[in-house]
């Protein structure tokens, strides 16, 4: 596993603290979306379709550094939009390390060369670059709808990683995708030097432009199977290892909805990071009020049915290994001998 | 979203056949922006991004044109909701994308095939 000893010793002890306090839901991951504008509009995203005032609209970094104040996660995932398109987002960054939250700042890199060269962040064990690759450079640039972003990611994350920065990637898989391509794939990755990769199949965002393509769970379970069935010794992935076998459909989990909860200009999104069921004003109020029996897979609810989304089952992986001996058995072992 | 699919321009009657309640949904999941018409004749025009059934007084909440807001409007003071502007989730990049590829891949060829021609020496 890849993640540094620091951050899981964070999570480990923040989730067994939740625990002793017999807290039933508690957020691991806060999804902070400080703007939803973007300068890629990819086939998969059903993030970014707004009216332009809605487009032209950002989070301050006072209400984003009050969200999470709020939220008490250990972690924070900056995705949107584009973050490196918000204007205070060096600042947003700094603030976050002083508060000693581990960030994973999502972008598809077409600008961080040039970040990076402007000074705007300082490598820290805190911070992470979390890039958006989804393939080898054809299937890449096909997923984002633009030729020649597959290249200028790899520059930023080559520009990164020689500045000394922590670097992951963040791949989101579709129907159609070849295993042996995807192998291929992590093979690349590992090669550039990142830290670690997450992987993860798509939702099927009802408002993405391409609804031909997602995942459904038995298809979903063959294709993780053939690409991590060997799993070669030299990859590394920056997610919990019973995530991965649930993907491969050795594990039956259900939902976490509240794990990774989304803060954004709209207030706390219900249910979850992919729903958009409405908002509330404040993160207790979305605990409190949301209806989360209507959620997950043994609510029946069609819009849950075939995801299988590490913002929704992540959550739950990281609960199983701390909250059974079985599970922490089988993480130490997936972790020792690297399989799944 | 696909061509065809989208309710950009609908000016719903409610009546015994379509409820407010139904109309709001059909409005927040719209990513368009909206006319609120009040029952006072006032109009609001924005981006509806929550609504909120279960509250004991049920409301909308819109961010104008301007982006200011969040306004907030009861649904007893709604009349109905216009879709007035264009459905952003509406049209199809992924299609238009796939078609540009196409198109590239055809010229891509046709060049090849011009270019592998024999030279006849002439």
């Amino acid at each position: 596993m890849s993640v540094p000893v620091s951050q899981m010793w964070a999570v480990a002890s923040y989730v067994i603290r939740q625990k002793l306090a017999g807290r039933k839901r508690y957020p691991l991951v806060l999804m902070l979306e400080p703007l939803f504008r973007c300068n890629l509009a990819c086939a998969g995203c059903g993030k970014i379709q707004y009216p332009a005032q809605i487009l032209r609209k950002h989070l301050t970094v006072e209400q984003c550094l009050a969200a999470v104040d709020e939220c008490g996660a250990p972690v924070v995932s900056i995705p949107g939009g584009e973050p490196l398109m918000y204007p205070d987002i060096g600042r947003l960054a700094t603030e976050l390390i002083a508060r000693r939250k581990y960030v994973y700042l999502c972008t598809n890199a077409i600008l961080l060369k040039e970040k990076l060269e402007a000074g705007l962040f300082t490598p820290s064990k805190y911070f992470s670059f979390s890039v958006h690759l989804d393939g080898l450079q054809e299937e890449h640039d096909e997923a984002v709808c633009r030729d020649g972003v597959y290249v200028q990611a790899v520059e930023g994350i080559k520009e990164a990683l020689r500045r000394g920065f922590r670097v992951t990637t963040n791949s989101t898989l579709f129907d159609g995708a070849n295993a042996l391509r995807v192998r291929e794939f992590f093979d690349e990755v590992m090669n550039l030097g990142v830290e670690g990769m997450m992987i993860s199949p798509g939702y099927s965002y009802a408002k993405a432009p391409d609804q031909e393509h997602f995942l459904r769970a038995q298809r979903a379970h063959d294709l993780f199977s053939q690409i991590l069935a060997n799993p070669k010794r030299r990859w590394r992935f920056n997610q919990s290892p019973l995530f991965l076998q649930f993907l491969m459909g050795k594990q039956e989990f259900e939902c976490t909805p509240w794990g990774n909860p989304t803060f954004n200009v709209f207030g706390w999104q219900r249910p979850c990071y992919l729903l958009q069921e409405g908002y509330a004003a404040t993160f207790k109020e979305l605990l409190e009020t949301t209806r989360w029996e209507n959620y997950g897979k043994r609510s029946g609810n069609e819009k849950c049915r075939d995801c299988m989304v590490h913002c929704g089952y992540e959550p739950t992986a990281v609960n199983h290994t701390f909250g059974s001996w079985r599970g922490f058995r089988d993480t130490v072992a997936a972790t020792v001998t690297g399989r799944f | 979203m696909t061509d065809g699919a989208t309710l950009e321009g609908w000016v719903p009657e409610i009546g015994p056949g379509l409820s407010l309640a139904e109309v709001v949904d059909k409005a927040f999941d719209y990513r368009g922006n909206v006319t609120v018409v009040r029952t006072d004749g006032l109009e609001t025009e924005g981006y509806l991004f929550n609504r909120n059934a279960d509250a004991p007084e049920p409301f909308v909440q819109l961010f104008d044109l301007a982006g200011g807001g969040p306004h907030t409007i009861t649904y007893r003071e709604i009349r109905t909701i216009r879709f007035t502007g264009r459905d952003t989730a509406a049209g199809n990049s992924y299609a238009a994308w796939l078609r540009a590829k196409e198109a590239a891949k055809v010229a891509n060829r046709s060049e090849k095939g011009s270019g592998s021609t024999p030279s006849s020496g002439v």
